[in-house]
């Protein structure tokens, strides 16, 4: 896959110039006025950035938690929710891949639920539990569990026949065909969906969070009650910089299950 | 139930055997009512008896059914008639005692070569050891001169060592009866020699029954004691059976001097250009 002549060095430089210009065109703007009256230019945004980055764990009461704190507390949401999308999504994606029976009971949920917005189950999550924190979780499972689920199903119906066929042929029962075939033959399947759904997870937390009383999105809403945009500027490159790691995280996993069939 | 006394010295028989293929799905087919007789008719009362420890190879122009009958044979498919007895008994699915090798390989590409044949070996023995399967595995890798691309995943190999893989994985399960469907077809004309003659040596020390499926008459007439000729599809039949001159172990060049060869070899492309032909002119 060659994209351009760019070579690998070159291409980071490229991506680090741009960067530059772009937080100088901010600056340019902000200091003329043309984005609003007061609105923070990038110098300032960065002295921010530094200034929460310098003590990032500090915790002076709920309203006035360190950046680290309040992403660590948003972390710790998503990986829950998430982890309970896929420990839900990888075997009933597998089920429904399997059996048309499954496939037919469980595809107008999917259809019908995959494209609400995570926004509408806050007032239904916390109307069941009564609990701002499972709400968060759950919306967070009910939002990232569709990519996952989806994926996993796909790659079970289009697995390579020849690959069941030899494990028939080897007398292999259908539990562990599905084990030590199946599983492994869509684990890139079931991957590209977690992928998707990390993604979905962790874009879902600021606005959960936002009716919550903690974690980075609370952050964001307390800023804005606070009027400092710069400070919420700040929350939206963390917010970016952890998603980035996140991706990464599980494009690492996809390297290692990458079989090239 | 006691083996059917007139099949007592044919290891594998073929009973009247159909095959008919329906294009339509099982539950439309039930809804519409219709009979399976609208269906493509693959194969048509075929009859045949393999003796133990005896290498025939099934021959016929492409398209005959020739897979459509491997298949049956290795329990993947179900005759639509007749039926398929092994020692007597009726074959109602795949087992252990018949191994297959598909000319696609088929390995598991996030097992290695090792891996690979160590599913098979704990597949067939459920309750074997960890470390007896490994060793068992070995085995066979080194019966095809696999000992150095044991640990190599199948991505790292070539065509010729992965169906050497793949025979060792379908021998390692010890079946009584090899069957191979065109295993050389996807590979260079090179390869694919070492590979016959990889393939005649193993058989000459280790004798198993093997059906070959092939559509190459040097390949059937270098490996077999027998050849099935097929007639073209549909409604395939046995057009003819060859006995060839046991001479053991076999040369390449055998085939291409030993009269009674040639003489097989005739009638062998006889055959198969006027089946050809009437494939041609349908």
């Amino acid at each position: 896959m060659t994209k351009s002549s760019l070579s690998k060095p070159m291409g980071l430089l490229v991506s680090i110039v741009s960067v530059v210009i772009a937080l100088v065109v901010w600056q340019i703007l902000a200091k003329q006025g043309l984005l609003g009256k007061n609105f923070p230019g990038s110098l300032e945004t960065l002295k921010e950035l530094q200034w929460w980055l310098s003590d990032p764990f500090f915790n002076n009461g709920p309203n006035d938690l360190g950046i680290g704190t309040n992403l660590l507390i948003s972390l710790r949401r998503v990986m829950i929710g998430y982890s309970l999308s896929i420990v839900v999504a990888v075997p009933l994606g597998l089920l429904i891949g399997v059996s048309r029976l499954a496939s037919s009971s469980a595809n107008p949920f999917i259809q019908l639920l995959k494209p609400v917005s995570p926004l509408a189950w806050l007032p239904i999550g916390l109307f069941v539990f009564r609990d701002s924190e499972l709400t968060g979780i759950f919306v967070i499972f009910i939002s990232s569990v569709w990519p996952t689920l989806i994926s996993t199903s796909f790659g079970v119906q289009t697995i390579n026949p020849d690959y069941l066929r030899v494990s028939r042929s080897l007398g292999a029962s259908q539990l562990r065909t599905i084990t030590k075939v199946v599983l492994p033959a869509v684990m890139p399947n079931i991957l590209a969906g977690m992928r998707i759904s990390m993604g979905i997870a962790w874009l879902v937390i600021v606005a959960a969070e936002m009716l919550l009383g903690s974690g980075i999105g609370y952050f964001i809403w307390n800023e804005w009650n606070n009027l400092s945009l710069p400070n919420i500027f700040v929350a939206i490159i963390v917010i970016g910089l952890t998603g980035i790691l996140l991706d990464q995280l599980i494009g690492a996993l996809q390297k290692r299950f990458d079989y090239q069939l | 139930m006691p083996a059917n006394n007139d099949y007592r010295e044919a290891q594998l028989s073929i009973e009247s055997v159909g095959k008919v293929f329906t294009s339509e799905p099982g539950l439309l087919r039930s809804l519409s009512g219709r009979r399976a007789s609208g269906g493509y008719v693959a194969l048509e009362d075929v009859n045949l008896r393999i003796e133990e420890n005896t290498f025939v190879s099934i021959i016929g122009p492409s398209g005959c059914g020739k897979s459509t009958l491997l298949n049956l044979m290795a329990g993947l498919d179900e005759p639509s008639s007749g039926q398929i007895l092994m020692d007597g008994l009726r074959i109602r699915g795949p087992g252990p005692d018949r191994g297959v090798v598909f000319q696609n390989y088929v390995l598991m590409p996030w097992l290695t070569a090792l891996e690979n044949v160590i599913y098979a070996i704990e597949t067939a023995q459920p309750s074997i050891s960890k470390g007896s399967a490994k060793e068992q595995a070995r085995e066979y890798l080194s019966m095809v001169d696999l000992d150095k691309a044991m640990g190599r995943y199948p991505r790292e190999m070539s065509g010729g060592m992965k169906q050497r893989v793949a025979i060792a994985r379908a021998l390692s399960i010890k079946p009584k009866i090899l069957l191979m469907d065109e295993p050389f077809g996807a590979l260079d004309a090179l390869t694919r020699g070492y590979l016959q003659e990889e393939v005649l040596q193993l058989w000459e020390n280790h004798r198993v029954t093997v059906v070959l499926v092939t559509h190459s008459i040097d390949e059937a007439l270098l490996l077999s004691d027998q050849i099935v000729l097929m007639s073209s599809g549909p409604n395939a039949r046995i057009s003819d059976l060859i006995d060839l001159p046991r001479i053991r172990p076999r040369k390449r060049n055998m085939i291409e001097t030993h009269p009674d060869f040639l003489a097989v070899k005739q009638r062998l492309e006889d055959h198969l250009f006027r089946e050809t032909r009437a494939i041609e002119e349908k």
